[in-house]
């Protein structure tokens, strides 16, 4: 079953198709078939699975390709590769998108186009799965598109509201611009060794046969594609504004999946980046800075989905500091809790949304405890997983980043524990201004109500996983479910240490996490708002600062507006004016002027022409003349 | 040499021409007659083009379905084969006659809706397509020359006479710059018989001698350009490209289709025919000039559609960048940049052939074309905004339509050759991405502007044109080796090509 892994994005590419086709005309518009899909590849995840399992390391990769073209030297192959952080990537992917499609049915009721959101949540399925099996960077390359344009038209799904519209756009064109480094990066890869291939393309590169200038240059544009979809700075924009589409959305492409694309990308060419002189010290500071700018931004939104959009780029910078600092299995490991954690925070900010009709800023919720009391015990276990607390699922992985970047230098291990200490510190605030003290609007509160099970029952669930996702670091609990060990050993064979807790470490990571916790809760307890605006007071300028998100979104709307824009006017004008009014009539007029002269000879009157006659005798004997002489 | 399938090509050839012969005898009152007769012409032809891409031997000679008709022999300078009907497609003219077939088909559907002189427009409209069919399959200079013209001279009247927004000026300026293009195209073609000296416009006899190294190479360095420039100046060559966004925005809706869809191709196709089998020497020394015209061309156009506030003026220069990317493929002297440049003109030929469709449909129930006026067309007109936001992803090279597969190849040859040049290319891709959504945007989303509200959507007719044209998109988009396959072998094998 390994080797046909293809069927898994197959199933959902064909549901797409089928759906986009007939949905509006199915019974309910097609959402049983939606579930059933996710249902189905679920099930399929699981079999390839045991497959896997049961072949054994010593058939890992799975792989299966065809050939594709030829023309003359230049092969293509395309095919799947299954190995240990593919089947990662398969579980969290078809899980989350199993629970989001139940969500979906009970959010998205009555919306707009509901049969034209479930085929487009097939789509991008049915890409990312395909994304995280290719077995050459062509293919991903492909998928990473799809899902690019299956995100642009989920977030732009309210079209009619402009705000949507903008948001749709500024997606697809920032990451866009990333996938421009990573075509060239993947070119280049080519280039040098002649292969798309993964796998082949890690061979060429450990024998050398890149120079180190090269191989450099070709990591950093391959990391561009990866910092543009997975929104690291300076690329983050579009993250926030993403939260226009859908909550469901939000939680699973631009929490759990699509966005730790671009981990997955660097964790699969991790041993590339290795050999890539600096590389890796651009990753971890991208990241630091990413997980400290977007943990402070965090502090100053009003709005849940925005919180949780900067906790999402902040967890993302974790991921790649991971990464930078080497260790993929602590990289990975987050991706695999986060995707758990924060999309139950996601889905719990819909059921929120849903629950209050439609309201979503801070100040007009609060006291949601009593009246949503599923969605607030869940929403407060993946709070707790996301701030760090022993032992819930974000609490191990985040311990294995601060292991990891130990090594790494004390300001980098300084850097990223205040960032933990923010992560605890916003989530609180969040947490805290949502459901606890009491209502601040009584308007909102009198309406708000709990949500159906199709909303709860997969909040629950996620929660549950929020629970216990973290213990698969475990050797034991790794054994026990059939894998040849805990997380890391399983995801990478090649760094075989099993986990041991460091109790140092859960100590100081407990101190960080109630650290950030008491200071969310002091600030904001019982619905305060007096002591948060102590800051604001004391330095308006920074406060103005962190509000403003660093004015990187005024920054680029000016060069967009002035600069790129203002080009692009003055090329107009240019070929206006310079190239078709001078260059083009300009010659035509130029031709017209010439004969407009020229008619004056032709004058018809035989005088003239005798004169003209004479002059030019005269002057032919003057020359003939002047030569013989 | 002749065989059966010459024939066909013999007939693709005729029948517009004969249609066109019989169209004279219909009353002009009778526009459903001609609009019937056009359409089953058009459905043949198309049933022929298909029948060259599909019958060309992916595996066997390159020259195919050969057909010869000798006309004049043995007179004056004109020796053995002087000039003849020499007929037969290659790999790239195989792709093309396809192409041809799918957007004449397509072309003829949305002239139905015309009304003035509905009679008179399919006659230029048939001239202009045989015109192009035998360009493509001219194997003789001279019927190579006299086709290219062929198809060039109608335009002025189809748009003069059924063109829009300043039409005069428009056609005038096409005319006359294409027709000085030929001026050059016409010399370098006398230059190149007579240095050969064989007494003969064959071209694969012409090839052989090029080839062969008779033609000095100071001599291929100075007629090189008399081809590249003019025939570049129909495919849109910056900085010869003006009459592109002007000529798109006088002519009528099909005659848009035909000209930007097919058209453009006759000129990068000339520059291969003429200038890189003839000349091989030549076509190296100067192929760098053309890249670096090529990547201006890409970057020029899509910057300058950033800002444009009409349809058919983003169409006009997003074609100058796209066709800015066949000549970066021709430029790089690559087998995969060749292959790219083919794919390209067919890719871009469907692709713009259905927004010029589109922009017509909508113009024909506004009468306006300017962007602002518009927003949430997406209300009214769904199918229409589906088939716009189709065609605009393959435009921004979007992978599983055919703008990727055929731009990924152009950069992979560019690399290979020039990855300055690559890198450029791709980032003029990036830019398409942003005038593309910004006009998605602007026109299609957002609230619906009232005075929009009695706008109907595509006409079944309008329909069954953009379906075949997403189909073509799709199919090189999806599953694109019966493409390359076709043309793997007369890319390889044209001369001085690297691998």
């Amino acid at each position: 079953m390994a080797e046909h892994a293809w069927i898994l994005a197959a199933v959902p590419g064909i549901a797409f198709i089928v759906m986009a086709a007939t949905g509006r005309k199915l019974p309910r518009q097609g959402d049983w078939l939606a579930v059933l899909c996710a249902l189905s590849i679920f099930a399929l995840f699981f079999a390839v699975l045991a497959n896997f399992l049961n072949l054994g390391e010593a058939a890992w990769p799975v792989l299966n390709s065809i050939e594709w073209t030829t023309v003359g030297d230049f092969e293509l192959r395309m095919g799947i590769a299954v190995d240990q952080i593919t089947i990662v990537m398969l579980g969290v992917v078809t899980t989350v998108a199993l629970m989001v499609n139940i969500f979906s049915i009970g959010y998205m009721k009555g919306e707009p186009r509901y049969w034209w959101y479930f085929a487009v949540l097939q789509l991008f399925v049915a890409s990312m799965l395909m994304l995280v099996l290719a077995d050459n960077l062509l293919l991903l390359y492909v998928a990473w598109e799809l899902v690019g344009l299956s995100s642009f038209l989920l977030i732009g799904h309210y079209w009619e509201r402009r705000s949507a519209v903008e948001a749709a756009k500024k997606a697809f064109i920032t990451t866009r611009l990333g996938d421009v480094g990573l075509l060239i990066g993947i070119i280049l890869f080519w280039d040098a060794t002649g292969s798309f291939n993964i796998l082949e393309i890690q061979h060429a590169v450990e024998e050398g046969l890149i120079g180190d200038t090269r191989l450099f240059v070709t990591v950093m544009f391959i990391f561009l594609g990866a910092m543009g979809k997975s929104a690291q700075l300076p690329f983050h924009v579009w993250l926030p504004d993403a939260m226009e589409g859908p909550t469901p959305v939000s939680a699973l492409i631009h929490a759990a999946t699509m966005v730790v694309a671009g981990v997955y990308l660097v964790a699969r060419l991790l041993p590339i980046f290795e050999l890539a002189g600096d590389a890796l010290t651009v990753v971890m500071v991208i990241g630091l800075l990413t997980a400290l700018y977007s943990g402070v931004v965090a502090f100053a939104q009003t709005d849940i989905k925005k919180v949780l959009a900067y906790s999402t780029v902040s967890q993302l910078g974790f991921m790649f500091v991971a990464l930078g600092a080497g260790y993929a299995s602590a990289g990975m490991f987050h991706l695999f809790t986060h995707a758990f954690f924060k999309a139950l925070l996601f889905l719990g900010a819909g059921s929120v949304i849903l629950g209050t009709h439609h309201h979503q800023e801070m100040g007009q919720l609060g006291g949601l405890w009593r009246k949503m009391p599923v969605t607030a015990a869940t929403f407060l276990i993946g709070s707790l997983a996301l701030a760090g607390l022993f032992p819930l699922a974000g609490f191990w992985s985040k311990d294995e980043i601060l292991h990891a970047v130990e090594g790494q230098g004390t300001w980098a291990f300084l850097l990223l524990a205040i960032a933990a200490i923010m992560t605890a510190f916003y989530t609180t605030r969040l947490f805290v201004r949502t459901f606890l003290g009491k209502p601040q609007d009584e308007e909102v509160a009198s309406h708000t109500r709990e949500t159906g099970p199709t909303m709860t029952l997969p909040l629950v669930f996620l929660a549950f996983m929020s629970i216990v996702a973290g213990f698969f670091i475990f050797h034991d609990f790794g054994t026990a479910l059939g894998f040849p060990g805990g997380f890391s050993e399983f995801v990478f064979l090649h760094y075989p240490s099993v986990f041991h807790v460091d109790w140092g470490l859960v100590g100081l990571s407990t101190v960080l996490f109630v650290v950030g916790t008491f200071g969310g809760a002091w600030f904001y307890w019982n619905g305060r708002l007096d002591r948060s605006t102590v800051l604001a007071e004391w330095q308006p300028q920074v406060y103005d600062l962190i509000q403003r998100k660093f004015y990187f979104d005024d920054l680029y709307q000016f060069l967009i507006d002035r600069v790129v824009l203002g080009f692009s006017y003055l090329v107009s004008w240019f070929d206006r004016f310079a190239v078709n009014d001078t260059g083009v009539d300009g010659s035509a007029n130029l031709t017209g002027y010439t004969g407009f002269l020229l008619k004056h000879l032709q004058t018809g009157r035989v005088p003239n022409y005798a004169m003209a006659i004479a002059v030019g005798v005269i002057t032919l004997a003057l020359i003939s003349l002047a030569v013989g002489s | 040499m002749d065989n059966a399938q010459g024939y066909v090509l013999l007939t693709a050839l005729a029948l517009p021409l004969l249609a066109a012969g019989a169209l004279l005898f219909v009353p002009g009152s009778q526009k459903m007659t001609a609009r019937y007769f056009s359409a089953v012409i058009g459905a043949i032809l198309l049933g022929l083009s298909v029948y060259v891409f599909v019958a060309y031997q992916a595996n066997g000679e390159i020259l195919q379905m050969q057909l010869r008709w000798p006309w004049i022999e043995h007179v004056g300078f004109l020796g053995e084969n002087g000039i003849s009907l020499h007929l037969g497609v290659d790999g790239i003219s195989s792709l093309l006659t396809l192409l041809t077939g799918v957007v004449a088909f397509a072309g003829t559907l949305i002239a139905w809706k015309l009304e003035y002189r509905a009679k008179d427009f399919f006659i230029l409209f048939w001239v202009l397509i045989a015109g192009v069919y035998g360009t493509f399959f001219a194997l003789d200079l001279f019927f190579f020359f006299f086709f290219y013209e062929l198809a060039v001279v109608p335009l002025y009247l189809l748009i003069g006479i059924w063109g829009s927004t300043r039409k005069e000026y428009g056609a005038m300026k096409l005319t006359l710059m294409l027709v000085g293009g030929s001026v050059g195209i016409w010399i370098g073609i006398f230059a190149v018989v007579h240095e050969a000296g064989m007494g003969t416009f064959d071209l694969p006899t012409l090839w052989e001698v090029g080839q062969s190294g008779a033609l000095s190479p100071e001599f291929q360095k100075i007629i090189f350009p008399f081809f590249a420039v003019g025939c570049g100046v129909l495919a849109g060559l910056w900085p010869l490209h003006t009459w592109s966004p002007d000529g798109h925005m006088s002519a009528p809706t099909s005659v848009s289709m035909v000209h930007a869809g097919v058209l453009m191709k006759l000129g990068a196709f000339g520059i291969i025919r003429l200038g890189i089998q003839i000349l091989p020497e030549g076509a190296e020394f100067w192929m760098p000039a053309l890249l670096v015209l090529g990547v201006i061309g890409a970057l020029y156009g899509a910057i300058a559609a950033l800002t444009q506030r009409d349809f058919k003026l983003i169409s006009g220069y997003s074609s100058v960048s796209h066709m800015g990317y066949v000549l970066i493929g021709l430029g790089t002297l690559h087998e995969v940049g060749l292959t790219g440049a083919s794919l390209q003109m067919f890719s871009h030929g469907v692709m713009t052939a259905l927004v010029f469709l589109l922009i017509g449909a909508l113009y024909d129930q506004a009468h306006t074309r300017d962007l602002s006026d518009f927003g949430g067309v997406a209300k009214v007109m769904p199918l229409w905004v589906i088939a716009y936001v189709v065609a605009g992803l393959a435009n921004v090279g979007l992978p599983g339509l055919s703008g990727f597969t055929a731009e990924f190849h152009i950069f992979v040859g560019a690399f290979k050759t020039y990855p300055v040049v690559g890198a450029l290319a791709i980032l003029a891709a990036a830019i398409a991405a942003a005038y593309m959504l910004r006009m998605f945007g602007v026109v299609f989303f957002g609230p619906l502007n009232p005075r929009w509200r009695e706008l109907k959507d595509l006409s079944p007719i309008e329909t069954v044109s953009a379906v075949l044209l997403i189909l073509s998109m799709l199919a090189m988009g999806l599953w694109w080796s019966p493409f390359t396959d076709r043309l793997a072998n007369t890319v390889v094998n044209l001369p001085g090509v690297t691998s």
